[in-house]
């Protein structure tokens, strides 16, 4: 048997409006993406390919479930128009169908399935029509019955339009309650209604009240309160003192120190309630609570503290500097090109170099693995334009989803939080890092953070 | 890049082998059948193994060229390389895309009886 | 090919454009290794492929009538698993920042640079005397 899954852009629209950081399909429910649900029932089902159709873009799905062999299935993308009837979708996928039954599952439902039951008999023994419908959705099958309808058969099966956020956040916790016993859902753990991603840093003092589904890469510190009915997404920081209950977190979210997240969506800086649909972007202080205080009450003895290190290091480096800088710059392999990076300040830039070494030679590798191609860049944090430590500088102009529109704290640095903690420089779990440390960090641990950050770069670039 | 021109119950068939960019476009916006606004064709990619900006740009164009915008253009088989280009653009939203050249005849062929 | 630069100098001819994403393919493949075979890793490569066709044939598309051959220059260069790509040509300022195509009104020009944006992760434009360098990476 073979299953096609058809979506339309305005069956889902409602997704994009409020959860604009993730593609509608992979909705995480319980920490799992939509569209493995119904990928894991169309296994149950038997089949052993299964075809995704949308009106709209697939990329990121593409890239998240690829070809399928991770299931052991033939995964394949189709477009199709928003008016295109089930027959007209049968009729573009002849190929993909061939003589085999079909099923079609249609619209943007979640499927209450059971994994206990088996669907697979069902499937292939029902007469050809429609399986189960709710408003907007439909489990179809085409062709004849392979098996004869056996006697004893029951599977459990129902849909669930996911039409609204509502209804996306009944799904989850649902999901959340069911747990493992209906669906195969993501984590570990020795207890049930506890799962675990890899990576959870849990405080001891921090409390988990079952259910709860936790991701990767996840910090609960210190009295921190989780669950009942918690859904804490991966690269995530909850920081102490606060209680995230019936509730869920996206993943790349940091929830502040002494917030109440009960009976909400946290997905980055807005705040939702699935009751009424509201949905508020917070700004600091809430979500990020702590960010702006400490901003404007360190921010002088900071910027001191910095400018002074700074100092000490273009005195350090000084020496290396003026030896190897004149030679590598006649010999080619240090390319400096002027670039616009953001600015601490909301809508201003600054002009930085940008440098690259070529470190093929000795000189170019001691150069690199001393971090002089940021050499300049030092001067800047003597007048106070530059953290010596702080976020990645993000070039002006690009558009990217972690923009400073999209994060509340960022404060450019001559190094940054990410190289310090070995974090990859880029993506949002480095944002995540780089938010963490921006609330906590104080001028005499931002020393210490120099140090480590340089290190690294001394390791990573001695090392190659 | 090389057009192999067929005809199946009145419906133009081309099938594109090769690159379609900026250098080759012009031969596809060029195609007699392509500018004749009665003529429905169907376009099997199955084997073009590059598109670009320029080659969307001229698909696109074809379906100007016709009476009917919407019908008068009917992909086919399109692989994977090519249906990423035209996800990435949207132009998938303009067109009737079918995984079988049979199909998207018999298609063509019920949408230019209907529209005569 | 860690730290190490590429230059590929052509004829701002539409011809070479085939040239320079065969090029940018072999280094594509080059740096993604094993994976090339991977779905992910054919992705890769034919978005790098694909980002630096449009890049060059927007040069070629505007490049000047003048007395002498023009020329692009690319450059390729791949460093902390992040492969960049900088365009180089003579040709008059322009930006990025083109609105994107309204695809109901069938339009037959302007994807380029709208390719470009989707299937790189940064994408930079600056101008350097009388050049227009565009600068795309995308990383690993």
């Amino acid at each position: 048997m073979k299953t096609i899954l058809a979506f339309r852009e305005s069956e889902y629209a409602w997704v994009h409006e409020k959860f604009p950081c993730v593609h509608p399909l992979l909705l995480p429910l319980c920490n799992k993406p939509f569209i493995e649900f119904l990928i894991d029932f169309a296994i149950l089902a038997g089949s052993s390919a299964v075809r995704i159709l949308c009106d709209g873009g697939l990329g990121e799905v593409e890239r998240y479930c690829e070809d399928g062999s991770r299931w052991g299935i033939d995964l394949s993308y189709a477009s199709i128009h928003p008016d295109d009837s089930i027959h007209a979708m049968l009729g573009k996928n002849r190929k993909f169908c061939g003589e085999e039954r079909v099923m079609i599952v249609s619209g943007f439902s979640f499927i209450r399935y059971d994994k206990r039951y088996d669907y697979k008999s069902f499937a292939s023994s029902m007469p050809p029509g429609e399986w189960s419908t709710c408003p907007g959705g439909r489990i179809t099958l085409t062709g004849v019955p392979t098996k004869a309808v056996p006697d004893w058969l029951i599977a459990d099966l129902s849909l669930m339009p996911l039409d609204s956020m509502t209804s996306y956040y009944q799904a989850s916790m649902e999901t959340l309650k069911t747990g493992e016993s209906r669906y195969v859902l993501p984590g570990y753990g020795d207890e049930p209604e506890c799962a675990f991603g890899r990576n959870v840093v849990i405080s001891k003092s921090v409390e988990i009240r079952k259910p709860v589904s936790i991701g990767n890469n996840v910090q609960l510190l210190g009295n921190a309160i989780i669950g009942p009915s918690a859904i804490i997404g991966s690269n995530v920081i909850i920081d102490r003192e606060s209680s995230v209950e019936s509730s869920i977190v996206f993943d790349n979210t940091y929830i502040g120190e002494h917030l109440e997240i009960i009976g909400r969506i946290a997905s980055g800086n807005r705040l939702n309630d699935p009751k009424s649909g509201a949905s508020i972007a917070m700004e600091d202080p809430h979500l990020l609570s702590g960010i702006k205080k400490n901003r404007h009450l360190r921010s002088l003895p900071r910027k001191i503290v910095h400018a002074c290190v700074a100092l000490v290091m273009i005195a350090a480096f000084f020496i290396p500097f003026i030896i190897l800088w004149p030679l590598l710059k006649l010999g080619g392999h240090w390319k400096s090109s002027p670039a616009s990076f953001l600015s601490e300040r909301t809508d201003e830039t600054m002009p930085l170099a940008k440098v690259e070494v070529d470190a093929s030679g000795a000189a170019a590798a001691i150069a690199v693995a001393l971090s002089l191609d940021r050499y300049f860049r030092l001067f800047w944090v003597v007048t106070g334009q530059l953290a010596l430590i702080g976020s990645t500088p993000l070039l002006a102009g690009e558009s990217r989803p972690d923009a400073p529109a999209y994060v509340p704290a960022y404060l450019p640095g001559v190094f940054s939080y990410a190289e310090a903690e070995e974090w990859a420089a880029t993506g949002g779990d480095a944002t995540i890092v780089e938010r963490f440390h921006l609330a906590h960090s104080n001028p005499l641990t931002d020393i210490g953070l120099v140090i480590k950050a340089f290190i690294n770069r001394f390791q990573e670039k001695s090392t190659i | 890049m090389t057009i192999t021109e067929t005809s199946k119950i009145g419906i133009a068939i081309l099938s594109l082998y090769g690159t379609l960019d900026a250098l080759s476009a012009p031969e596809l916006r060029n195609n007699r059948s392509i500018i004749d606004p009665e003529k429905t064709v169907v376009i099997d990619l199955q084997q073009v193994d590059f598109i670009d900006s320029s080659g969307i740009g001229a698909i696109v164009s074809a379906s100007r060229q016709k009476r009917q915008p919407s019908g008068g253009i009917v992909l086919a088989c399109m692989n994977d390389r090519v249906r990423k280009v035209f996800e990435i653009t949207n132009a998938q939203k303009l067109f009737h895309i079918f995984d079988d050249t049979t199909a998207a005849v018999d298609f063509a062929s019920s949408r230019q009886s209907a529209s005569a | 090919m860690n730290n190490s630069n590429i230059t590929l100098t052509l004829p701002a001819e539409r011809l070479f454009a085939r040239v320079a994403r065969q090029t940018a393919s072999s280094v594509a493949d080059l740096v993604i290794g094993d994976d090339r075979h991977e779905p992910a890793g054919r992705d890769f490569s034919h978005a790098f492929e694909l980002a630096v066709s449009e890049a060059f044939t927007n040069s070629v598309t505007h490049a000047r009538e003048s007395a002498t051959p023009q020329v692009v220059k690319l450059t390729f260069f791949f460093e902390q698993r992040q492969l960049v790509v900088s365009v180089h040509d003579a040709n008059d300022p322009f930006t990025i920042e083109t609105p994107v195509p309204d695809i109901e009104s069938y339009p037959e020009n302007g994807f380029g640079l709208l390719i470009i944006r989707k299937v790189m992760d940064h994408v930079t434009y600056r101008r350097e005397g009388n050049y227009n360098i565009i600068s795309m990476s995308k990383t690993l």
